[in-house]
């Protein structure tokens, strides 16, 4: 008997344990790290050393600079777009992954994920020799007789960024639009198909609204990874493909701007949880209606 | 009981051991210095030489130097490298001590730009020589032969629009508020006034016209010049930086600017809580001597004060590193510089 309670007794308090940890990790290495950032937004520098008294100042010199402001804007703009030609160039591809039979599926679906398994830098320094004046890209361009002579329209500037962010996250969105077409009923296209209707009809008021979760999720995943993104541009950006991640990344180096850096970052994680908060909304109405 | 008395025996053999260790150590030269500075050949023919250990703490930090040297107010070591930008901040906070220079004898030998050290702004201080200048590389340019005729003498050339797009430059406003300081003509290029930060910002928003990319690491640049169409590169890593693009069969040379290049130079200096002064004394001189420097440049690349080397020819104007005015407002500037369109 006593054995038995005592085991029970461990038991419970392992379960505890258990618990309190599960509560506890997300606290102390989220939350809290959060908080003391957000706490040093409202800090300030004075000749290299932090000041700790609270002022707005940071917020309002982020929104009455001219400097930031546009910047901000347009990359947010840039970080859509990726998000876009995402969709555009990932939905064909999943669509095609679900008309494959049996392992063929998902051994495709596997090579296609394998560049996740390469270093994030290693990938933007070999699409940077492949976009460079005597890269692949325009080698090929000249050989194919598109280009007279290489062009520099591809790296050092927006386009290149636009085009390292697509290519770079383009798994990202693949995966969930292949999970929300894969889980389509195949007799609700059957039954389409015994009442009549066209493949493209069946497409467009079958599939394309059941996956629109799917692609809705994969969105905000590529906005939200390509707007937090410091190293892409900066590697592939140059002169003119100045982004928000460059201004964020240069207060926390020799400005030792750690407190405007903060300030700047919060900015940035509001316009990420709208996305991510969008995102989740519309993927779970489209989701619960079916 | 039997394992009790030889366990105590075991510890007290130990602790005479370390005692002997620690009494050994005492008596050894501290010295705390870069990756490079202290090879262990050199401190085993210094050892040989004159009789004095050497125990060597590498850093690999400005702020590690600083906190290694502060903690313990330079009680914990005897002789240490700094640059001089960070010099004056030792000096002022009373770490390290002035320097007997008719001590060192092979300080008579060294270039003549060094000689004279009330003339190498940094190293001096009311008088009193707190640092002997040991190691130096200069900031310079490096230009593709094949592709830039005839061969540049000024920065200026970074701003000519023949070369459009075909600059590399560095992303770093201090570096670059300064270099281009010096292009416009002006004396201190680390304290600019309100209308000489202006009139910077503004040539700087027009070199980013002209410069294909910024880079930050020596690798990055050369992989750039490999893939693209680079003609000139503001070499912020120096020769280091012209002899790795060498290797790769890169058709490119060096040159100090005209109107002056940036440098960065790095000082054998004294603490406050050395313990034995002559030594310290000897290990400076030893480091000075031509053997030492001769093979500090052949191994690291850098440039020392003893041999000519690439770093700078004797004419060569060479502009000490020194702490900017506010490098805040330098790296705040330096990003409106990128954000105009």
């Amino acid at each position: 008997m006593s054995e038995a309670g005592s085991t029970q007794h461990a038991e419970r308090r392992l379960s505890l344990l258990v618990t309190v940890l599960a509560f506890a990790l997300p606290v102390v290495f989220v939350l809290v790290p959060l908080a003391i950032f957000l706490g040093y937004s409202f800090f300030s520098v004075d000749q290299g050393t932090i000041v700790y008294g609270l002022s707005l100042g940071n917020y309002v010199r982020f929104l009455t600079d001219p400097v930031f402001l546009p910047v901000f804007w347009n990359t947010i703009v840039l970080c859509v777009s990726v998000a876009i030609i995402c969709i555009l160039l990932a939905y064909p591809a999943a669509y095609f992954l679900t008309t494959l039979k049996g392992r063929w599926r998902y051994a495709l679906l596997m090579l296609l994920l394998v560049p996740l398994l390469m270093s994030y830098v290693i990938k933007i320094y070999a699409i940077r020799s492949i976009l460079g004046l005597n890269g692949f890209l325009n080698k090929a361009l000249v050989a194919l007789g598109i280009l007279q002579e290489p062009s520099t329209l591809f790296v050092f500037n927006m386009n290149a960024i636009l085009l390292t962010l697509t290519l770079l996250l383009i798994p990202f969105a693949i995966l969930p639009i292949f999970l929300s077409l894969e889980r389509i009923p195949q007799v609700l296209l059957r039954a389409s198909d015994d009442l009549g209707a066209s493949g493209l009809q069946t497409f467009l008021r079958i599939t394309l609204p059941l996956s629109l979760p799917g692609v809705a999720s994969a969105a905000s995943f590529v906005f939200v990874l390509a707007i937090g993104d410091f190293l892409t541009p900066q590697m592939v950006g140059g002169i003119s493909g100045f982004t928000f991640g460059r201004i964020l990344y240069s207060q926390f180096g020799t400005a030792y701007n750690w407190p405007f850096g903060a300030a700047l970052s919060v900015a940035l994680a509001v316009v990420v949880i709208a996305a991510i908060l969008v995102g989740e909304r519309f993927g779970r109405n489209r989701g619960t209606s079916v | 009981m039997g394992l009790k008395k030889a366990f105590l025996r075991l510890a007290t053999i130990g602790l005479g051991i370390g005692l002997m260790t620690s009494a050994a150590l005492a008596a050894n030269l501290r010295v705390l210095a870069w990756d490079g500075y202290a090879d262990a050949d050199w401190v085993k023919d210094f050892t040989a030489a004159t009789g004095i250990g050497v125990d060597v703490v590498f850093i690999g930090s400005d702020d590690e130097i600083w906190a290694k040297i502060k903690g313990s107010e330079g009680q914990d070591f005897d002789v240490f490298a700094v640059n001089t930008a960070q010099l004056q901040r030792y000096i002022k906070a009373d770490l390290v001590s002035p320097i007997d220079v008719t001590k060192l004898a092979n300080q008579k030998e060294v270039l003549p730009r060094f000689r004279d050290l009330t003339a190498v702004s940094g190293v001096t201080k009311d008088g009193k020589v707190y640092g002997i200048p040991f190691c130096f590389d200069s900031i310079g340019l490096i230009y593709d032969t094949d592709k830039v005729k005839p061969a540049p003498t000024s920065m200026s050339v970074l701003w000519d629009p023949a070369y459009k797009g075909k600059v590399l430059a560095y992303d770093n406003g201090e570096h670059n508020f300064s270099f281009t300081a010096l292009t416009l003509g002006y004396k201190d290029p680390f304290n600019l006034n309100e209308q000489q930060m202006a009139a910077v910002k503004a040539k700087l928003v027009e070199l980013k016209r002209n410069v294909l990319s910024f880079y930050t690491t020596a690798d990055e640049a050369q992989q750039i010049y490999q893939n693209n169409d680079v003609a000139l590169i503001w070499a912020n890593y120096g020769q280091q930086q012209v002899k790795a693009l060498q290797k790769i069969g890169a058709h490119v040379a060096y040159v100090n600017p005209s109107e002056g290049a940036l440098a960065w130079l790095d000082n054998w200096v004294i603490s406050k809580g050395v313990r034995d002064n002559a030594a310290a004394e000897k290990w400076i001189d030893f480091m000075l001597s031509k053997k030492v420097g001769g093979e500090l440049s052949e191994r690291t690349g850098f440039g020392n004060t003893v041999t000519e080397t690439g770093s700078a020819g004797g004419n060569d104007t060479l502009v000490w590193l020194n702490n900017v005015e506010d490098p805040l407002k330098r790296s705040d500037m330096w990003n409106e510089v990128k954000a105009t369109p």
